[in-house]
């Protein structure tokens, strides 16, 4: 937590996250390098580590990007999102050793800088067929670089959570370069059809979750408006919706708010984690305390204020338990104000 | 063309070789002014959050001005 930094937050759940992580990235190169080598016996070493460092880090990219719509679709994917960051900062490594090997094999030879030639050996601007697709991968391993030297906490309070959420926000205008770099440059040269179907597939996928996943979210926001309300209080739903030290959400008047059950009793407090703005209601009580299910940050449900030394607080509710449902008053008291927990039982 | 890409990219590089030089001095004398909850981190803490400094350092720089103001 933010007490102070270390290097990399490791636990055991990271680590076998890294561990099956780079597995299959190993796998993927592997079964992929077979297959070109099968497919085309007589493939230089350096077009073949191209390729499979470029489909490598592709398909991470998708992965990276379907996880939070995933997430928010079900919560039986929560565990692929606990460690994205390494896996983002993976995928950034594979892609730049793609870059490498595209400079050194096609930029280096000339007398004109490397870098210069990325933007010169190709001047068809206004063509699409023959577009320099090179500089749309260049900018694209810019905004990569930019997110994976950022991934750390340092950069997230040092720049303030909204700048660092949109920077990182940028990774789906490197999406968008990086498919045209492929329709534009590999797939004039590769005729066969299976290419384009992964690529239009993968850009269905994203964009079809992330649609699905927001219809989802504003249909709840739609029923959550719709709620009872009684001197101040919301109806939250029945307490038996909710399992043992876990939460519901809900979002009156704006609020985002989650509601906790635990040993007994219940709380509500803000839903949005003060480390990286992670949503508190998809995590549980662990050791007495809500723990954020992106980074492990914690806080007491009572009064939302983290454990000592650590500092974080987050804002809390009144909430009542009126015939096993769940009322809660979305005017919010102050960060860290303890509020006396509901009897569940 | 070329010689427009080339005079951008001098000039991105000088601003790359300034970050170097300031990130640096910021992470021997400025980083545990600007945020305290870096004292006593590691020289691997220093070489993750080295390549964000040397394109942030504008960013950083005045932050560490406005601390040593304040």
């Amino acid at each position: 937590m933010s007490e102070s930094y270390t290097s990399i937050l490791w636990s055991k759940q990271k680590r076998k996250y890294d561990m099956v992580l780079w597995a299959g990235i190993l796998l993927l190169i592997i079964s992929f390098v077979a297959f070109q080598m099968l497919l085309h016996p007589d493939i230089t070493p350096q077009t073949l580590l191209i390729r499979a460092t470029a489909l490598t880090a592709i398909v991470l990219l998708h992965v990276v990007l379907v996880i939070g719509p995933l997430c928010r679709i079900d919560k039986r994917f929560l565990p692929l999102l606990y460690n994205r960051r390494h896996l983002g900062v993976s995928m950034f490594l594979i892609a730049l050793i793609h870059s490498g090997l595209c400079i050194m094999m096609f930029h280096v030879m000339g007398d004109t800088n490397p870098i210069v030639s990325i933007f010169t050996s190709n001047e068809h601007y206004n063509s699409i067929s023959k577009f320099p697709f090179q500089i749309l991968g260049f900018f694209s391993i810019i905004i990569l670089f930019l997110m994976a030297a950022t991934s750390h906490d340092f950069w997230l309070k040092n720049l303030g959570p909204r700048v660092w959420k949109g920077l990182h926000m940028s990774v789906y205008l490197a999406y968008a370069m990086i498919i045209l770099h492929i329709a534009l440059g590999t797939l004039q040269y590769e005729s066969h059809p299976i290419y384009w179907t992964f690529l239009v597939l993968g850009f269905v996928l994203v964009a079809g979750l992330h649609i699905y996943a927001g219809i989802k979210e504003t249909k709840k926001l739609k029923g959550d408006r719709n709620r009872l309300q009684e001197n101040g209080f919301f109806e939250a739903g029945s307490i038996h919706d909710i399992d043992e030290k876990c939460a519901t959400t809900v979002n009156f008047k704006g609020e985002n708010i989650a509601i906790f059950k635990y040993d007994g009793k219940v709380s509500a407090v803000h839903n949005v984690c003060k480390h990286q703005m992670g949503p508190l209601g998809e995590g549980m009580i662990i050791d007495g305390c809500i723990t954020c299910p992106w980074h492990g940050y914690q806080y007491y449900p009572e009064n939302g204020q983290s454990p000592p030394p650590f500092t974080e607080k987050v804002k809390t509710y009144e909430v009542k338990v009126v015939k096993d449902i769940i009322w809660v008053n979305p005017n919010p008291n102050d960060e860290g104000t303890f509020v006396e927990p509901a009897k569940s039982k | 063309m070329e010689s427009f890409i080339s005079i951008l990219l001098a000039i991105f590089a000088i601003y790359l070789l300034l970050g170097v030089i300031f990130a640096i001095l910021f992470l021997f004398r400025g980083i545990t002014k600007v945020d305290p909850a870096t004292k006593g981190s590691g020289f691997f803490f220093k070489l993750l959050i080295f390549p964000g400094l040397v394109f942030f350092w504008l960013f950083l720089l005045s932050k560490w001005i406005k601390t040593n103001r304040s």
